[in-house]
């Protein structure tokens, strides 16, 4: 079988031009400048919250903040490898990032009911501040990882998006985490994850349209 | 003879350098290999429409390939992404015949291309999926024709082949 034109192959032929191949050092460096940016931004914008330093943050401060860290990083090296292609790509390890973050809301949910609590999360005063602030900050990590899948061919754009919204939804709570002084489980179990949830439905509707090819 | 995984793989690296001699070579490889590829999973009227529009992409996306790593596994996952494409808009007229020459070649490859293949996909459907998509956007017959044909109603095919088109999207990188 032979039907295909060879003027097609001559013509993709003629305009052929050297390509820079998509490594994927260079999307974790782009998405790592990104969110180092977005830490620099948060020390200028609100500071770093300075009683991390001094030891009065709880050691939930870092459990916390620590597996926003985690589950960013393994979304986005997820969403980064999506960017090539390949038979064989497996995407497991962000499903257990994810199930292990999960961990965060589902003990605020257990404790607080518990107690009967569970009031505290609607009342809190600086919830709704942290969640757009979360989300803000994501803003740089979202638009880099953009950038990189358009400059790839991911083959399943609504995972893509998926994963480009958690990566940047759990970064820049991350980095804004490092300015908030809250440091309940009751704020960081609920208002501190809303970023990452909403960052992974944004990301499921808007990036699709941006990364299909 | 198609050309092994190491052969195409220096091919594609020197294209993306920009040797236009060796992208001719691989292309037309690749269009050897595409066209094994599909043939029993496309209309033989359609096969050749859908090699040229992998081509295509190929070409597009060709910076996409890392040289660091497979690259059968690269272009496998393209094509599976292009044919999942392809399902959604193309119905196979129904005077087309479906080849009965899919067999893989005996080769050192076949395992690995066991696991790149089209089949593979459908394992992870349903019997009522996989049915429904192969009668009608495989075999080209009409929802009503598939309903009579399968005993499901023609509202269950249309949901067989929406939610089954829908998981074969999400495999397109799935090996196993």
């Amino acid at each position: 079988m032979n039907r295909v034109p060879h003027s097609l192959i001559d013509e993709l032929a003629a305009d052929l031009a050297p390509v820079r191949p998509l490594r994927r050092a260079r999307g974790i460096a782009l998405v790592a400048t990104a969110t180092l940016v977005a830490v620099v931004l948060v020390e200028v914008i609100d500071g770093f919250w300075r009683g991390i330093a001094t030891g009065q943050a709880s050691p939930l401060f870092f459990i916390a903040n620590g597996m926003f860290a985690m589950l960013g990083t393994a979304a986005a090296l997820a969403a980064i490898r999506m960017a090539s292609p390949q038979v064989g790509n497996s995407h497991e390890g962000t499903r257990w990032a994810l199930a292990m973050a999960a961990l965060l809301p589902v003990a605020a949910l257990v404790v607080l009911g518990l107690q009967g609590d569970l009031g505290q999360v609607a009342h809190d005063p600086y919830g709704f501040g942290c969640l757009i602030a979360g989300i803000e900050f994501g803003g740089l990590t979202f638009v880099a990882l953009i950038v990189w899948l358009r400059r790839g061919a991911p083959v399943s754009p609504p995972l893509a998006g998926t994963l480009t919204g958690i990566a940047a939804g759990s970064l820049g709570t991350f980095a804004h985490g490092l300015a908030c002084p809250v440091d309940t489980l009751a704020h960081l179990g609920s208002w501190h994850v809303l970023p990452v949830v909403l960052g992974g439905v944004i990301g499921r509707i808007t990036v699709p349209p941006l990364v299909r090819w | 003879m198609i050309a092994d995984e190491a052969s195409l793989a220096r091919l594609m690296a020197a294209s993306q350098k920009g040797d236009a001699a060796a992208y001719r070579v691989l292309l037309a490889e690749i269009r050897l290999w595409l066209e094994r590829y599909f043939r029993r999973r496309v209309a033989p009227a359609q096969l050749d429409d859908l090699v040229q529009e992998v081509l295509l992409a190929v070409h597009a996306k060709r910076a996409s390939w890392d040289p660091g790593r497979a690259f059968l596994p690269w272009l496998a996952a393209i094509a599976r992404y292009r044919w999942v494409d392809h399902l959604r808009r193309v119905y196979r007229k129904a005077e087309d015949e479906l080849g009965d020459h899919d067999a893989i070649e005996d080769s050192d490859e076949e395992a690995v291309m066991a696991r790149m293949s089209l089949e593979r996909l459908f394992v992870h459907l349903s019997a009522g999926q996989c049915e429904a998509i192969e009668l009608v956007k495989i075999e080209g017959l009409s929802i009503a024709e598939a309903s009579a044909r399968t005993g499901q109603s023609e509202s269950l095919v249309k949901v067989n082949i929406h939610r089954g088109l829908k998981k074969l999207s999400a495999l397109v990188e799935k090996a196993d």
